[in-house]
């Protein structure tokens, strides 16, 4: 290890390139972080992070000494290690586009110190940091588990480091190797294509499990189940664990894992491997994304003329202002002849997603003479809200809530019809 | 998955309806006609499709800004065997023929949910069509031939599940054949105890789903169901409520498996977010009225 704590760099200040290089101040490392935006580094450096998550700004102001920002490229070269961080944008097919990874990677490779280690940190397919053109010995791909709105406290303390080597039997550079020891935790190395699989691998078990929950959460809600009585059965066995991925949702979300299964069927229509259970994944995921949209459809859109609609929650989870792949964003565009009224505590409503969808000053105004409510985000503010205050709000009674922000049991009490995934229809 | 071209409904000039003499031809040409959309109802009697001349006669009539309803088929009940295979397939033929010579603005060929396997999966549009009867592989393959004579954008099929409907001659087991049973004989027969689970669709609906699709130019693939699965012995409980005296329900030995088919019509939700479907019980009773009784 050398004496002298590295100077690490970011390329792509995305939510994991920021988050990340954050985190990796906050250890006491030296950070450039790069971005070709200038408009995006300009505000960083003005300490407004772009994107939400808990303890990132004050993270940021409390690290500032140790964090610069730029758009020159060339400020890298005092790196001893560098991350590319972009994002890798996919299609609706979950096809990833590796041009603007490859564009950057085309930009900051020869501008770095020749001994530095680039690390991809990017989701990339099997296969691709092999095929990159700098020397085996300074190139690496490291496996990122960002979940969005815990994505500061993931990256400060990360479970494992997996990373993918040309050869693992091979140390690591020292500064590489100084840089991953400070966080403390095991370090996992392996072939380059070994850890780009595994980060699909753990995907894969997320949505295995996802897609069970799913599955009997449905059947629950039409045999009078409730999953949310079985979830703790679950997780208290071993085999399964309190930390898994059982909680019932709208499908896959979020982009990263519907990337995985694509890459996996496209892989294996490849080489003849077999992908049917993932074929089976992906048509339940399309089956649950719509599950608001039915029950809406069910309760009121199918029954009532002209119906308005209150929306709670437009980000894509809580806690952060993301609205890319937001549930609530899918159900708003197919609610187009309907008229809604919107709340977020992070995110305004934009005029162009619908064309008679109005902006609520606060949650209960989103309730004000709905026909029926849904909220899609359940943000802290909603699970504080009084199903009564709700009540006397609406002017009808149905409440579609799939995570079940609202408690089931006093909705009902307050005379609300509640909807939530994987409860029994009330 | 179903698209629009017209953002907005938007009446087509003309609407020429084969097999208009059929219980969906008649019906959708009542409908379309009660708005004043123009209408050519061609029946076998005015264009034989098994005729050799067909598809030169067929093509004669059509405009290039026409939209083409494709309803005329030789159902089951008048054959499953190959040789009604083979007739169904030399009238698609005819018809792919004269597309093939004098595109139209739109066509919409109606098919049915034959074409899907009986299985425990949820039928979307997603789900592989895989006929195990005659009666499906005809439909599966006139779908098939539509698309190779019609360009993508103006072709729209609809696969239709089970249709409710007064005067209903096919007397397939289901509603309508539970009707007939009780008004002839005051007994409605279920194999087993009814247990099987299916869709059906109102004709009213079903004719109002293809206006829809007709105004919009819609083009992909739909099915037409409720979405709501009620097995047999609810069906006849429902048919039987309509009656003074109520029928007797009559259980017999079961000679079939027993298969269920639900549908998850989200697609035609997405594509027709306003459009309410008739509840199975409030058809049920209207087609009962329809028929007098």
């Amino acid at each position: 290890m050398s004496a002298v704590p590295p100077v690490v760099g970011y390329a792509g200040m995305t939510h994991l390139g920021l988050n990340s290089a954050v985190a990796a101040a906050e250890r006491g490392f030296a950070v450039v972080c790069f971005d070709p935006g200038r408009d995006c580094i300009a505000a960083l450096a003005r300490g407004e992070p772009t994107v939400s998550e808990p303890d990132l700004a004050e993270l940021m102001a409390k690290n500032a000494e140790r964090l610069s920002f730029t758009s020159e490229a060339s400020a890298l070269r005092r790196c001893a290690v560098v991350y590319i961080s972009p994002d890798v944008p996919t299609d609706d097919g979950g096809t990833s586009d590796l041009g603007p990874l490859t564009a950057l990677i085309a930009a900051v490779e020869p501008v770095l110190a020749a001994e530095a280690s680039m690390v991809v940190l990017s989701q990339v397919p099997p296969g691709f940091t092999r095929g990159l053109a700098r020397a085996e010995g300074q190139r690496f791909y490291q496996v990122e588990t960002l979940i969005f709105g815990r994505a500061i406290e993931r990256a400060l303390h990360p479970e494992r480091f997996i990373l993918g080597c040309a050869d693992p039997a091979q140390p690591l550079p020292p500064a590489l190797a100084s840089f991953l020891g400070s966080f403390g935790c095991p370090i996992l190395r392996m072939r380059y294509e070994s850890a780009e699989l595994c980060k699909i691998a753990i995907n894969f078990f997320l949505v295995a499990s996802v897609s069970a929950a799913n599955s009997l959460a449905e059947l629950c809600e039409r045999i009078g189940a409730d999953w949310s009585e079985i979830m703790p059965a679950l997780r208290l066995d071993k085999r399964i664990g309190e930390h898994a991925y059982i909680a019932p949702g709208l499908g896959i979300a979020g982009g990263n894992l519907e990337r995985d299964l694509a890459t996996f069927v496209r892989m294996g229509a490849e080489t003849g491997a077999e992908t049917g259970v993932v074929l089976a994944w992906q048509a339940n995921s399309r089956h649950r994304r719509f599950w608001a949209l039915r029950r809406l459809h069910e309760t009121v859109l199918a029954r009532q003329s002209d119906p308005l609609i209150g929306v709670l929650g437009l980000a894509y989870k809580e806690n952060t202002h993301s609205t890319k792949n937001s549930p609530a964003l899918a159900l708003i565009a197919e609610l187009r002849p309907f008229r809604l009224r919107a709340f977020d505590p992070a995110v305004k409503v934009d005029p162009d997603w619908h064309p008679a969808l109005a902006q609520a000053s606060d949650p209960l105004d989103a309730c004000k003479d709905a026909d029926a409510v849904v909220i899609m985000t359940p943000w802290q503010a909603f699970k504080a809200l009084e199903p009564a205050a709700i009540a006397k709000a609406m002017a009808g009674r149905v409440v579609i809530d799939p995570f079940g922000a609202l408690d089931g049991k006093a909705a009902a009490s307050a005379g609300l019809e509640h909807h939530r995934l994987g409860a029994p229809r009330r | 998955m179903l698209d629009h071209r017209n953002p907005t409904p938007t009446p087509p000039k003309r609407v020429v309806i084969l097999g208009a003499r059929g219980i969906i031809g008649r019906a959708l040409v009542r409908h379309l006609e009660s708005e004043a959309l123009p209408v050519l109802a061609l029946g076998s009697a005015e264009v034989d499709l098994l005729d050799p001349a067909a598809a030169e006669r067929l093509g004669a009539r059509l405009h290039a800004d026409d939209a083409l309803v494709v309803l005329a088929a030789l159902t089951p009940d008048k054959g499953r065997d190959i040789a009604t295979l083979m007739k169904n397939l030399r009238m698609g033929e005819a018809v792919a023929a004269a597309l093939a010579g004098r595109a139209c603005d739109q066509v919409l060929y109606v098919s049915s949910d034959a074409v899907y396997p009986m299985g425990p999966a949820l039928i979307t549009e997603s789900t592989p069509a895989n006929p195990s009867d005659l009666y499906g592989v005809m439909h599966k393959t006139r779908e098939v031939m539509m698309a190779s004579a019609v360009k993508p954008e103006r072709l729209a099929v609809l696969r239709a599940t089970m249709v409710l409907a007064a005067h209903d001659t096919h007397g397939s087991y289901g509603a309508n054949r539970f009707r007939r049973q009780a008004r002839e004989s005051g007994k409605i027969t279920l194999s087993g105890r009814g247990e099987e689970t299916r869709d059906q669709i109102y004709l009213d609906d079903l004719t109002a789903l293809m206006r829809m699709m007709l105004l919009r130019r819609s083009h992909g693939l739909l099915n037409a169901a409720s979405g709501v699965s009620l097995n047999f012995l609810e069906v006849a409980r429902l048919v039987a409520a309509q009656f003074a005296p109520a029928p007797e329900i009559v259980f017999t030995p079961r000679t079939q498996p027993i298969t269920h088919r639900h549908f998850d019509i989200t697609a035609l939700r997405r594509a027709f977010p306003t459009f309410r479907m008739t509840a199975h019980a409030d058809a049920i009773a209207r087609v009962h009225r329809a028929e007098g009784l």
